[in-house]
């Protein structure tokens, strides 16, 4: 089985290289951009379940120093 | 010349009767139709309907315009009107809500050519209000160096000097004078300084405190550095 996840990031900090640095080395992120708008980044995971899912988002990026929040969208077609 | 402001609300309002009252044609873009009204009520001209599209910008003239503000609350709008604004040549200045994007901003939105965050101004324009007195902060140009309006006092150190004769710190650079009645001009050696005449001065963080000796002095209570 395979998931595909889009992550929506806040951040608290202008450090944008460096975020998006740390969540790109994170297993299963297979695409993160930083964009315009109310979110500061954009993160695209494939994984092989669910759960991994929420690892990702809960441990993995919320992990990293400035982030503010997330919102895990889970891809259905 | 001629802008197009974005957004008809707090900050762009105030930012089109700003720009009017300095001879400026403003057009003001606004989405909700009772801000638009009141805009035309107040005299601008208004185009109705979103700024983040092109033709709407179109129909506001971004064609012959000079510059974008883009000062709506939503930053993908803002993003987007500054992308067609920067494309059809003008200048583009745009609002973001939190200070921490000025940075991400300014290092990829290569289309956005100034970033605003309105409550920063109003933290200067709230300090200068609780500081009082003759100084005033125009505006952090970087994170250490400020532009301070300095209004000469009967009791500042330097009146009755001439500009010549300032001996301000290294890391700092008078850059406007004007005389109490008169507009602020390009500062001459000669200019002689007295009560109520009015100083700009650019100066990094670290001699601010020097300048304002200088060109205020202390409060009557405290001695003048070096001075007694």
């Amino acid at each position: 089985m395979t998931v595909t996840a889009y992550i929506l990031v806040k951040a608290n900090t202008g450090d944008a290289d460096r975020v998006k640095a740390e969540i790109q080395t994170i297993d299963g992120v297979v695409d993160a951009h930083i964009v315009a708008g109310d979110v500061d980044f954009i993160v695209k995971v494939t994984v092989d379940s669910p759960a991994r899912v929420k690892d990702i988002a809960a441990a993995g990026i919320q992990g990293i120093s400035g982030i503010e929040d997330t919102q895990t969208y889970i891809a259905m077609g | 010349m001629k802008f197009i402001v974005i957004g008809a609300g707090r900050v762009g309002q105030r930012t089109a009767r700003v720009l009017r009252e300095e001879g400026h044609e403003v057009t003001i873009i606004e989405r909700d139709s009772s801000k638009s009204d009141a805009a035309r009520s107040d005299g601008f001209t208004v185009v109705e309907g979103d700024g983040s599209r092109e033709a709407v910008l179109e129909v506001a003239g971004v064609e012959d315009a000079d510059a974008v503000g883009a000062l709506t609350g939503d930053l993908n709008a803002n993003f987007a009107a500054c992308l067609i604004a920067k494309h059809h040549g003008c200048r583009t200045v745009m609002r973001i809500d939190e200070d921490y994007r000025e940075e991400i901003y300014q290092q990829y939105a290569d289309e956005v050519d100034e970033v605003i965050y309105p409550e920063r101004l109003g933290a200067i324009g709230a300090k200068n209000a609780l500081l009082g007195g003759s100084v005033r902060a125009i505006a952090d140009i970087a994170q250490n160096i400020q532009v301070l309006l300095i209004t000469i006092t009967d009791e500042s150190p330097m009146r009755g000097y001439t500009l010549s004769e300032v001996a301000l710190p290294a890391a700092s650079r008078i850059i406007a004078f004007g005389k109490s009645d008169g507009p602020l001009g390009i500062p001459l050696q000669d200019d002689s300084l007295e009560a109520g005449d009015r100083v700009a001065v650019l100066a990094t963080f670290s001699v601010l405190e020097d300048v304002r000796q200088l060109l205020v002095g202390e409060d009557s209570a405290a001695p003048l550095v070096g001075g007694k």
